[in-house]
């Protein structure tokens, strides 16, 4: 038997003892699942961000008191009690990680990609971010800074990204469809506004 | 694992990873946190019951540990026997754990987790409320020490038992950026001692005062650490 399959056999094992115990409610444990793969990702972080960008009072929040800004959409909670937004800037461009588990903020971007808690990531993009940024397709040109955020202890952090170009045209709802989650972490880019969108 | 070369390799990246890969794993997260908030172990002793987890379990795929992590607190706490759910598997005979939960618990932690899976809340209960329930901020009337802007120097030594101090800031020079409030202090709370809220800072680091000749130009790292890491230089 492959890992996996050693896995899924021991997983459901461990769930009928667990339901026969009393130690856990199945249908509870499907919502759990439904909710955070449906409910809560990137694309309340989007939303976020799209505000941001079309809204400067709104952004001088975010930046000054994250945790209160997201909590004007509704946004906090486990894993996101403490939200800390930071700007990309034609100085400074920031990337996120947590090196000692895999901290990240669930209410804004749902819960974290396989390679942002893999050990390559979390080792590396503190001591050489540059070299991990043009791996994962990043280019920063060397007269910019770059600012790693290590999410060690309450704080959860959110890039707020460069508004791409051309998008002046766009509304808020379109904008927060450009806004992807690596851009959020800080390890790629909004996407760029396609040439026929009104 | 910061700026550990042992764990460096190329990073399996992809820009839309489904939540969970194969459906264990989100049996396995949605366990986790059923029995979490059941039998309660805090955030802060189940990171710690993980970095205990056999080296193997721990490096092993992530959901994988979280199993690990979810066995072990059910055999600690005495629900599940030590070779119980191995003999479940290969059909041999194994004593059980020796507790049982009471039917009333299972059902308010169900109604519970209901009313907290929500993808908004209330504004006052994201500000106020559950910051303060979930740890992350605790009034406390002792003095801080440092300000924005003050040079510091983070201790020499790590807590032997559960931290939240990265070992490659261990012993360097920083600068405090921001004073982000008081929180419950987690070297303390993995363990259940009681401790003093304690005040937390965000603190910049120049790559080559930690990297060293190898650091590339023009990077920093901020961190977030708890007073009692840090030292005045």
């Amino acid at each position: 038997m492959s890992e996996p399959d050693k896995s899924a056999v021991r997983v459901e094992a461990l769930e009928a003892l667990l339901v026969e115990k009393g130690l856990v409610d199945p249908r509870v444990v499907d919502e759990v699942i439904e909710h955070y793969e449906n409910n809560v990702g990137s694309m309340n972080g989007a939303r976020v961000v799209a505000r941001a960008w079309t809204d400067a009072k709104f952004r001088e929040r975010l930046l000054a008191d994250g945790t209160a800004a997201v909590a004007e959409f509704g946004f906090g909670g486990p894993e996101g009690q403490l939200i800390v937004a930071v700007e990309n800037t034609p100085e400074v461009h920031n990337v996120v990680v947590c090196t000692l588990c895999s901290c990240y903020p669930w209410p804004l971007l749902g819960l974290p990609p396989a390679w942002y808690k893999s050990a390559e990531y979390r080792s590396r993009v503190v001591a050489e971010p540059r070299a991990v940024l043009t791996e994962l397709g990043v280019e920063v040109s060397p007269d910019r800074r770059i600012r790693v955020w290590d999410s060690s202890a309450e704080a959860r952090y959110l890039v707020l990204p460069e508004r791409p170009a051309g998008t002046d045209h766009l509304d808020v709802d379109a904008l927060a469809g450009l806004v992807t989650r690596d851009s959020m972490i800080g390890v790629g880019r909004p996407l760029a506004a396609s040439g026929d969108a009104r | 694992m910061g700026g550990r070369p042992e764990f460096y390799g190329k990073i399996a990246h992809s820009p839309d990873e489904p939540t969970f890969h194969q459906p264990w794993e989100g049996r396995v997260f949605g366990m986790t946190i059923f029995v979490q908030a059941l039998v309660g172990p805090n955030i802060d002793a189940a990171r710690y019951d993980l970095e205990r987890l056999p080296r193997e379990v721990y490096l092993a795929s992530y959901y994988r540990r979280w199993l690990g992590g979810l066995e072990s607190l059910l055999v600690n706490k005495g629900y599940l026997g030590a070779a119980e759910l191995d003999a479940r598997l290969d059909g041999s005979v194994a004593e059980p754990g020796s507790r049982r939960m009471p039917k009333a618990k299972l059902v308010v932690t169900a109604r519970v987790l209901r009313l907290m899976r929500r993808s908004t809340y209330p504004r006052l209960m994201v500000t106020q409320v559950l910051p303060r329930a979930l740890g992350g901020s605790r009034p406390t009337l002792s003095r801080r020490k440092f300000t924005v802007g003050d040079p510091v120097l983070v201790r020499g030594q790590r807590a032997s038992g559960h931290t939240r101090q990265p070992g490659y800031v261990t012993g360097k020079p920083g600068v405090v950026t921001a004073h982000l409030g008081a929180t419950l202090f987690p070297d303390a709370h993995a363990t259940r001692t009681r401790a003093r809220p304690q005040h937390l800072y965000t603190v910049s680091f120049e790559g080559s005062d930690l990297w060293g000749a190898s650091a590339e130009a023009g990077t920093e790292v901020r961190v977030d650490l708890y007073e009692s890491y840090l030292e005045p230089r």
